[in-house]
């Protein structure tokens, strides 16, 4: 695994420079994060909230929060020197940095961006591009999971239905039982997209952990059915990618991967990387061009450095990631004891709750990283997506629980009667009580009586 | 409205002091603003407000604040606040250009992400048959580099043709720029080719001019351009805004330029009446089709906390006398009365007159420095920054053909310097400017250092 070349990053200095001969942290290595090191660096979170949602915005501790505005402060005290002089170096750094956790083969493939969504644009332009330019016919296909993120599917809409493309969505189970269920449904959606040969499928979206019912999808087997088909291009949407699961981007052979930092990874909002397999002589593109398209002066010299100048802009979360290995290798094993411990105390906490309320877990644990999706009790009566957004609303306002809650309309001829699931997230702040209040919470609404219908607006 | 966190309450930490004095307009002191600009590196003769622009101090505490809050309960924050604090800048905004209707103004990155969303909708057009190939798209021969690089992303690529119209500089009158526009525009059409998109800049960034714009655009209307976009990056803070009169179908301009917001926040406004050319923002989320706005405001995760600080910057600029229009006027004066100090120190020229300037001009460079290229300009640049202590870009005017040359009493005038200045400037940081080229022009051992063979 990459992770053990980690180490030799430690002598990093928290101060903004790429200065490998600086002194690091005061603490000798041996002791490891206390925790109430770890609640002073989360300390700035509303400490009345049982926060047990980090899947959605993430979370960022205050020494990397630091670290950040010492490069703010950089650029507003001579911006000019700082674009001359700093932000070149200091991106190429952090790049550098993500280049060897993911296991790329060079620098070259690594892109940082603002977020998936901006990667998802980026891939989808490009797939446009293939249709606009006559590359593609109209009538070719890109493939995308039916739980694909929102943003995702407006942009495949945006770009690809837009340009003429056919779009064909996997239809995944849930609650899903096995891996071999995801698979089996994706080879049908393909072989749909297919048609028998006539036409041909440019771009698979495939997401490595879907947002909204969470499941890790098995997205190695997928790439590998994907190539066997003939699938022209993978893009996986790993939004919960790295410091969630394990990502090697080699291993997994997409042509493009892109992960969220300020999820799972401790940046500051936002900043994501997007991965784009270096095409050798193999792939025979033609003449599509991959491109930010927010264009400027660097149009033309790659992704990479592109995405590194969009115009006056504060890059400052990009320059952190040396700032934030620091932060997490203060923590037993690394980023890999973070995701170890995440995901064993998000199942431990799942199965308590289901327990607790007489319901069950979405998936198995084997298929969750640090989220997992908790039945609500059916007497709650969640029966619409905007039913989801009120109990939300609720939680919030009348528990102080903040937890996305999932819409799972029952499908005709079904026994089971639960409509409604809690994505529960674990990260390095969460403490057992935040769960028990959840908890708690339901069973007053459940022995209240509470409804989704009796809910105000 | 929800009411963003006063921060001249000293709500959090903040990097400078902030006096608890009443606000009332015309108020602040020198020493106050000082305290704002604090931040700035003290040893720096920071004459360069165009290129990255500045923000102070009670803004940045506002900002903070803004981002504290999404840190604190993000999920919160995004259900309950963004919403309502992008409303409430936009809305600033919509007064302060006299747009007609808050729907027009959407809030982007900056300038550059402007003209990506206005051409991506030409290269759309382009893709889907509704323009014929070679149909054109104009630009001033000066446009900005990304926006250059832009139309060939967008346009060129999608089969359209570019027409690029060369404008005089230096320059002594509107006159001359709007003879040379038309005469531009009218070689552009000819063999009948059809104009989709003319993009005007309404202050050029190099070299430096305030460019006519409500007749630039009155020409094209008359010339049957379909859609006008005017680049405005450094307008707004540095000239007055009327996009009513102006006419233009887009008009853009950045905020953390000559508007004190921080890095970074534009405004992109669009015609309501022009809203059959469907813009849309390239980095599409769940808010996509539901109009320029509301897409810009959820473009995914992030940090929006500079597009939140508008009615703080707005504050800010209300407590200098006469608000924004003081700060404008009083800029411009010292600017041109700089500018003038410099060419006659140097025995030089400036590149175009008071009047076609704003917060910036530029100043002719002793012909003795010799500088030749583009290259040599940018070397001479971090010679001053380097060993002078000095920010300032310079911009290499190569001679064209047909033009008479500019001289002084040594030679061809080929390098200008573009200096701003705004509010934190003192007579000072002239004067290092000032001395720096008197010594660099003395001592011609110096200068051959810089631009090596």
């Amino acid at each position: 695994m990459a992770s053990s070349s980690l180490n030799c990053h430690n002598s990093h200095s928290l101060n903004g420079c790429s200065n490998p001969n600086s002194t690091p942290t005061k603490k000798p290595k041996l002791s490891f994060i206390s925790d109430s090191e770890i609640e002073s660096e989360f300390s700035h979170h509303d400490q009345i909230i049982a926060r047990i949602n980090n899947g959605s915005f993430g979370s960022c501790p205050q020494s990397v929060i630091s670290a950040q505005q010492k490069f703010q402060l950089q650029f507003l005290r001579q911006p000019d020197n700082f674009y001359f002089n700093t932000l070149k170096p200091s991106i190429l750094h952090s790049r550098s940095i993500i280049k060897s956790l993911v296991n790329a083969h060079s620098v070259d493939e690594i892109s940082l961006v603002d977020n998936a969504t901006t990667a998802a644009a980026i891939v989808l332009q490009n797939c446009a591009w293939g249709f606009d330019g006559g590359i593609f016919n109209k009538g070719d296909v890109a493939v995308m999971l039916h739980y694909a993120y929102g943003a995702v599917k407006k942009s495949v809409q945006a770009y690809v239905t837009r340009a003429g493309g056919e779009v064909i969505e996997v239809q995944l189970p849930f609650p899903v039982g096995s891996k071999e269920e995801i698979v089996s449904e994706f080879r049908k959606a393909l072989e749909k997209g297919k048609e028998n040969g006539k036409k041909r499928v440019r771009l698979a979206v495939i997401d490595h952990v879907t947002s909204m019912p969470s499941v890790v999808i098995p997205v190695k087997e997928l790439v590998k059915i994907c190539r066997e088909e003939g699938v022209d291009q993978v893009f996986v949407d790993a939004a919960h990618g790295i410091g969630c699961v394990d990502v090697d981007v080699r291993d997994i052979g997409a042509d493009f991967y892109t992960s969220n930092l300020h999820k799972w990874f401790f940046c500051p909002p936002s900043v994501a990387f997007l991965y784009c397999r270096k095409r050798g002589e193999e792939g025979n593109m033609g003449d599509l061009h991959l491109h930010h398209p927010v264009v400027s002066h660097e149009y033309g010299n790659g992704l990479a450095v592109e995405s590194a100048w969009i115009g006056t802009r504060d890059y400052s979360a990009q320059l952190v990631v040396p700032a934030v290995l620091e932060f997490i290798n203060r923590f037993e094993g690394g980023i890999e004891g973070i995701k170890r411990r995440n995901h064993e105390k998000v199942v431990e906490m799942g199965e308590m709750l289901v327990k607790a309320w007489g319901t069950s877990l979405g998936s198995l644990p084997e298929m969750c990283a640090s989220m997992i999706m908790v039945g609500l009790p059916a007497c709650l009566e969640i029966s619409s997506e905007s039913d989801t957004l009120k109990l939300r609303t609720h939680l919030r306002d009348h528990f102080q629980v903040e937890v996305p809650i999932y819409f799972r309309a029952p499908i005709d001829g079904e026994v089971s009667s639960i409509t409604g699931y809690a994505r529960i997230s674990h990260q390095v702040y969460n403490k057992d009580d935040d769960y028990y209040r959840f908890r708690d919470a339901v069973n007053q609404l459940v022995s209240d009586g509470i409804t989704c219908a009796s809910l105000s607006n | 409205m929800e009411e963003a966190k006063n921060p001249l309450n000293g709500g959090d930490s903040s990097p400078t002091q902030v006096s608890k004095k009443p606000r009332i307009s015309g108020s602040i002191t020198e020493h106050e603003i000082r305290q704002e600009f604090s931040h700035h590196n003290p040893k720096v003769a920071r004459i360069n407000n165009g290129s990255f622009g500045s923000c102070p101090g009670s803004v940045l505490a506002a900002q903070k604040n803004w981002q504290l809050q999404f840190l604190q309960q993000p999920d919160d924050f995004y259900f309950n606040t963004l919403r309502k604090g992008i409303l409430h800048s936009r809305t600033v905004i919509k007064d302060l250009i006299h747009a007609d209707d808050v729907d027009e103004i959407s809030l982007v990155d900056n300038a550059t992400t402007a003209a990506a969303i206005v051409l991506q909708q030409i290269g759309r057009a382009f893709a889907e048959g509704k323009f014929a190939k070679n149909d054109t798209v104009l630009m001033l021969h000066c446009a900005y580099q990304a926006v250059k690089k832009s139309i060939q992303a967008y346009v060129t690529r999608a089969g359209g043709s570019v027409i690029e119209v060369q404008l005089p500089f230096p320059v002594n009158s509107n006159e001359e720029i709007i003879a040379e526009f038309k005469r531009g525009l009218k070689k552009g059409k000819a063999n009948g080719k059809n104009i989709r998109l003319a993009i005007i800049d309404h202050i050029t960034s190099m070299p430096c001019v305030v460019i006519p714009v409500k007749e630039l655009v009155k020409i094209c209307r008359e010339e049957g351009v379909e859609q006008v976009f005017v680049d405005a990056a450094h307008a707004i803070g540095s000239v007055d805004i009327n996009v009513e009169e102006i006419g233009a179908d887009f008009y853009v301009s950045n905020l953390h330029k000559w508007f004190f917001c921080p890095p970074s926040v534009a405004f992109l406004y669009c015609k309501k009446a022009s809203s059959e050319f469907d813009v849309h923002h390239p980095v599409v989320s769940h808010e996509y089709g539901n109009g320029l706005p509301i897409e810009s405001g959820w473009i995914g995760t992030r940090d929006y906390s500079s597009q939140l600080v508008v009615p703080a910057a707005l504050e800010f600029v209300n407590r200098f006398q006469d608000g924004i229009q003081g700060i404008m006027k009083r800029n411009h004066e010292e600017v041109v009365k700089m500018g003038k100090m410099l060419a006659e120190s140097w025995r030089t020229n400036l590149g175009s007159p008071p009047e076609m300037c704003a917060g910036m001009i530029m100043v002719g460079l002793p012909s003795r420095l010799c500088v030749s290229s583009e290259d040599d300009a940018l070397r001479l640049r971090s010679h001053l920054r380097e060993c002078h202590g000095v920010e300032v870009p310079i911009h290499y005017q190569g001679l064209r053909d047909g033009e008479e040359e500019v001289k002084d009493k040594d030679g061809a005038i080929t390098a200008y310097a573009r200096i701003s200045h705004q509010v934190y400037n003192k007579f000072e940081d002239y004067c290092s400017l000032r001395d720096a080229i008197n010594d660099l022009a003395e001592n011609r051992q110096i200068c051959r250092s810089i631009y090596p063979d």
